[in-house]
């Protein structure tokens, strides 16, 4: 038996045996794609949320890989903040989040961008009623952790996208 | 992923090479392997086109797209030149300091866990740890000690663990010795594969204690003993005839304790006055950054270099210190000629990366990896196993008051739980005294500090140094006597603050103008403060507990002499470079830096680089102690450069990196500009900066890029650059410097410019130099950044949890240079003084982290829920609003600190917020639901 997945539209497929590994470990030590953040490594600050796509579902969903064995990944796809960028230029939650000053140390920011990514393709499949807003974006970012920014301006700058996505607005994640 | 590209050769310099016992060492900083920090990094111009405003931080894009930028990133596969087959290093700890480690018992490790190799403290020759080993911060401090220790150079036998001022402890506790503290290293396992590593790792998870064996044996070796100070305390007494500041070092040293016992007696025989006691108690603190301490090193044998991939903030002494050791005698590697460390930005510092020993063990670690690279990467369990906490602290005293508000004396004693190794505890423990004088004038002062030696994890530099717990302690006193007396709190700090002219504790002259009583008048008049008896009520009419509470803190920033070094080329395509011995570990420096030279010189800078560790040595100039002419030779200075720490950017470092743009503009830019012209001399207010380039402020001349500009000074053979030194100590070092503009009278002891080059500027000897008065150290703060908080808060009183409603920051924050950091600054202050408040909580021992088992799911910070998330006060909604005190017109572009500032007096608004709701003192942080619902039960 192997497990078969794939990392940014690169297939892997790797003995059994290996199934017990952390994604996280397999991306940093066999795929040097270091900018998925180990922070805690017990599944609470979730610095190092990827996306994960597991069919049959076609939604992607946000993924603590410091606590994902590799065999739970067969059939899936998953996108680290390697993906997000094109051609060196930054994706819109990159943007605001760059425009916005949202970060200090920067350590935390690549899970939040996973993470804000996934709500905001989220929203777009599923509006929510604007006075919900606020509370749908705390579900999304709200448990991640950040020592340095006190979280005010990760908020602010995904707000406006936010409320662009929610109202409709075709924005390219 | 292709390699990054070869780091810059190491510049050779003066300064960076250190003398050891077995010859010279070479020592070299240079910035993220392929690239100097926030240089070349993202977009070409990623500070924005407008001078002076950053459109965002020069190294984000690297940040937020998840490049290579933080040492726990890379492995030696990255490192251009490295072998790539890499080590990996494990060290154990220990778990007793009642009884002596004997050994290791590895028998019931898997197989595919052994390790490679197995180093013990018997491996090491004792003379290892002979090396001087320096935590030193503060001039005024270390002035003590140096005398203190040619005191005892003169007397002690030398032996391995006799340094006054240096590690103190070993490494390795030696077998059949017992550990000095929990959590000190007692072997080191070396692994040459990741799967070994992994697999021993796995075993030893949550108990390491297994394959280690104690029983009886020798005592702790080293000093000081348990429960003894850490050298040196600090004593300030200060009456109307005598104080600290005034006093010599030696007379103060012999006549303070008949001064203090002179103070108590009067105190104690003062019948008008008004006692409170002082009481409280704070639990150590972790800075919990966000990455765990990792690194990399490797010895390259032909070149007989240490090289080591480390994020730090403080790369100078972190080389020195590695220098030091491994240039001993008795060093594990031997004929090492050079140590090149390169400098990773930290993910978080807040002080836990200040000297840390962390890069100490990598190290050690590295000197026993058979000429492999080693990487030592802690995992959060072991970073808080280990790593610097904020210390726990016991305050306790009285504060003295006249029946018409007016504060007399405060007597205090302060103990910091040191723990394991000095660090900095001692220079801490000094700051805490001298914060204790709160924002206050008080004529009479009895303060003790001292931070113990214990079997704790070891305390270092953090968030405030030792502020949060003296503002602690003294906001929540003045509160309980407002409490007692029937004062208004507000109307008890205002008849006593303290402003321009007068003293601190140390008798040192408040000599900035703090605007202390503008500050309260707009804290009094906003709602939160002016309204609170009305929003109690609408809480209380929904059946909530609600209080406010008003603390207020005077947080210094800088040390008793700071030296800063800076560079500033103009490159010959026309864009600008700033180089500076500052770290940015997420505070903004590199943004800072590179934004404050925008108005000086028309653009902003295109690259930042920071941590310029031999910028120093191309000064010219020397810090030699043991030159007598000091300050006469023109080619001395008082301190090259400290440690970096996110306070001293704001005034200091921006201060160093306007004057030499000062000097680049006024020093060639200008004579270059004249020669296109065809006019004479020019002094900077005949131009002016338009659209990126240059013309005569009455017209006259064509607009001249800064392109035009780098192409004519590069051809005309003028400075391309200038490296400027400057000196803080209540003043600033100034003098003359002979450029070809003129003389130019600047900010800076020290100047030299580039010509083409950028490693081999030509110094400028100074001339008619002013400098700070020697006596002025032992004011030991010079700057202030105050702070008024007002936290508005409900109190669920089922369930004890306290809910942060509002907070309300009157900061003075000095000129802002970047609004969204400063206000981003506040707001991670005010975040982590929420934790510190009412989450985080460590027991110490071994029911702490120190017994390896902690994590975030035990020890709890802040998440977005536990903060105010608006930013502007509404009623009904929770916000934490910055209000920041314009600076009056002509003042200095430069800032004070920020988060520190904010932090420092949040805990004691918030215990005083919580006895307003209460009536009840809650006196000990955290003050968690469990302590809440203890004191409320009925
Ligand atoms: S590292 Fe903290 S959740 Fe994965
Ligand atoms: S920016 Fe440092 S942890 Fe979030």
């Amino acid at each position: 038996m192997t497990i078969r997945f794939s990392v940014n539209g690169v297939g892997f497929e790797l003995p059994d045996s290996r199934g017990q590994d952390t994604l996280l470990d397999f991306l940093h030590e066999e795929l040097n794609l270091t900018g998925t953040k180990l922070c805690c490594g017990i599944g609470v600050c979730r610095a190092c949320t990827v996306q994960v796509v597991k069919p049959p579902s076609p939604a992607p969903v946000p993924t603590i890989s410091c606590s994902t064995a590799l065999a739970t990944l067969d059939g899936t796809q998953v996108s680290t903040i390697e993906s997000v960028a094109r051609n060196g230029r930054p994706g819109p939650v990159q943007q605001a989040f760059l425009d916005g000053f949202a970060f200090q140390c920067g350590y935390c920011a690549p899970g939040f961008v996973m993470a804000a990514r996934l709500f905001l393709s989220g929203l777009r499949a599923q509006p929510v009623p604007p006075d919900q807003l606020e509370a749908a974006m705390m579900d999304a970012i709200g448990s991640h952790i950040c020592r340095c920014t006190g979280y005010v301006r990760y908020f602010d700058a995904l707000r406006p996208l936010a409320e662009a996505v929610n109202a409709g607005e075709a924005i390219e994640l | 992923m292709s390699a990054p590209p070869v780091s810059r050769a190491a510049p050779m310099s003066r300064r960076g090479f250190l003398r050891t016992a077995s010859g010279i060492i070479g020592l070299s900083v240079l910035g993220l392997p392929g690239r100097g920090q926030g240089a070349d990094v993202g977009v070409p111009a990623p500070l924005g086109p407008v001078p002076g405003v950053a459109a965002q931080r020069i190294e984000g894009l690297a940040k937020v797209t998840g490049e290579k930028v933080y040492a726990r990133d890379f492995r030696a596969r990255d490192m251009a030149g490295w072998p790539d087959h890499q080590w990996h290093a494990l060290f154990l700890r220990a778990r007793t300091t009642q009884e002596a480690f004997l050994g290791l018992d590895l028998s019931s490790l898997p197989s595919g866990a052994t390790p490679t190799r197995v180093v013990l403290g018997s491996d090491l020759e004792p003379g290892f740890f002979d090396a001087p080993v320096e935590f030193r911060r503060d001039l005024h401090i270390d002035a003590l000690l140096s005398a203190r220790a040619e005191e005892q150079r003169k007397t002690a036998k030398v032996g391995s663990f006799n340094l006054p001022d240096g590690l103190s402890f070993d490494l390795l506790v030696r077998p059949g010795t017992t550990p000095n503290f929990l959590g000190q290293a007692v072997a080191l396992l070396l692994f040459d594969s990741l799967a070994t590593y992994r697999a021993a790792r796995r075993f030893l998870a949550g108990d390491d204690g297994i394959v280690q064996r104690y029983g009886p044996g020798d005592g702790p070796d080293g000093t000081p003993l348990p429960e003894q100070p850490f050298d040196p305390r600090t004593l300030y007494v200060k009456d109307p005839d005598f104080d600290y500041a005034g006093t010599d070092a030696e007379t103060y040293a012999r006549e303070a304790p008949q001064v203090q016992a002179r103070i108590r007696e009067a105190l104690d025989a003062a019948t008008g006055l008004i006692r409170q006691p002082i009481r409280a108690e704070m639990r150590a603190m972790d800075p919990m950054f966000m990455e765990p301490e990792a690194g990399l090193a490797w010895i390259d044998p032909a070149r007989k270099e240490m090289q080591l991939v480390l994020g730090t903030q403080s790369p100078d002494g972190d080389v020195r210190n590695i220098a030091s050791m491994f240039g001993s005698k008795a060093s594990p590697v031997r004929d090492l000629s050079q140590v090149t460390l390169h400098s990773c930005y930290p993910g978080g510092g807040f002080g836990g990366r200040d000297s840390s020993p962390f890069s100490l063990m990598l190290a050690l670690a590295v000197a026993f990896a058979e000429g492999n690279p080693v990487r030592l990467a802690y995992d959060r369990f072991e970073q808080f196993r280990v790593g610097l906490k904020r210390h726990a602290t016991v305050a306790q005293g009285t504060l003295y008051a006249h029946a018409d508000m007016r504060l007399e004396a405060v007597r205090l004693n302060m103990v910091f739980d040191g723990g394991g190794r000095r660090n900095l505890s001692p220079y801490v423990a000094s700051l805490g005294a001298l914060c204790a004088g709160g924002s206050y004038r008080l004529p009479v002062a009895d303060i003790h500090a001292e931070a113990l030696h214990t079997e704790n994890i070891s305390g270092g530099s953090q968030r405030g140094f030792g502020g949060p717990q003296a503002y602690f302690a003294i906001e929540t006193a003045l509160d309980d006597l407002a409490a007692a007396q029937g004062w208004d709190p507000m109307a008890l700090r205002r008849a006593n603050l303290i402003a321009e002219g007068d003293t601190t504790v140390t008798g040192g002259p408040i000599e900035q103008s703090l605007n202390l009583s503008e500050m309260l008048d707009i804290a009094e008049a906003h709602p939160l403060w002016a309204e609170r008896a009305a929003i109690r009520a609408g809480h209380e009419a929904e059946g909530r507990t609600y209080g406010t509470g008003l603390a207020m803190s005077l947080q210094a920033y800088g040390t008793s002499g700071d030296g800063m070094v800076a560079a500033v080329h103009l490159e010959r395509d026309g864009t600008l470079t700033v180089q500076s011995d500052a770290v940015d570990m997420g505070n903004g420096s590199a943004t800072t830096l590179g934004v404050t030279i925008g108005p000086i010189l028309g653009a902003n800078a295109a690259r930042v680089e920071m941590g310029g560790y031999t910028l120093f040595a191309q000064t010219g100039l020397s810090d030699d102690s043991a030159n007598h002419q000091r300050w006469s030779d023109p080619m001395w200075t008082q301190k090259g450069t400290g440690s970096s720490s996110a306070c001293l950017t704001g005034l200091h470092q921006v201060n160093t990196v306007q004057q030499t743009a000062q000097a680049l503009l006024r020093g060639s830019l200008l004579v270059g500009a004249a020669k296109l012209w065809g006019r004479g001399p020019l002094s900077a207010d005949e131009v002016v900066w338009e659209a990126g380039a240059l013309r005569p402020a009455g017209g006259g001349g064509a607009p001249l890029t800064l392109a035009t500009l780098a192409r004519a000074v590069h051809e005309m053979g003028l400075p391309t650059g200038a490296l400027g030194h400057a000196y803080f100590q209540n003043v600033w070092a100034e003098a003359d410097f002979d450029t070809p503009g003129g003389a130019l009278h600047l900010q800076l002891d020290g100047l030299a410019y580039y010509r083409g080059s950028k490693t081999a500027p030509l110094p400028i000897p100074r001339r008619n130099g002013r400098y700070p008065a020697p006596e002025t150290q032992r004011y030991s703060r010079y700057v202030w950044a105050p702070c008024v908080n007002v936290v508005g808060l409900t109190l669920d009183r089922a369930s004890g949890r306290v809910q942060i409603e509002n907070v309300l920051s009157v900061l003075n924050a000095g000129h802002i240079h970047v609004p969204e950091m400063v206000s981003g600054q506040s707001q991670g202050g005010v975040a982590m003084a929420i934790g510190y408040s009412l989450l985080e909580d460590m027991p110490p021992g071994m029911a702490g982290p120190a017994d390896g088992r902690w994590n975030l799911n035990r020890y709890h910070v802040a998440r977005a829920g536990d903060v105010p998330l608006g930013d502007r006060y509404v009623p009904g909604a929770r916000a934490q609003e910055l209000i920041t005190i314009p600076q009056p017109e002509g003042s200095k572009r430069v800032g004070r600190g920020i988060a520190e500032a904010v932090m420092c007096s949040i805990p004691p608004a918030i215990s005083n917020a919580l006895r307003d709701a209460t009536g009840v003192r809650f006196a000990s942080l955290p003050i968690t639901p469990e302590k809440i619902l203890g004191e409320l039960a009925p």
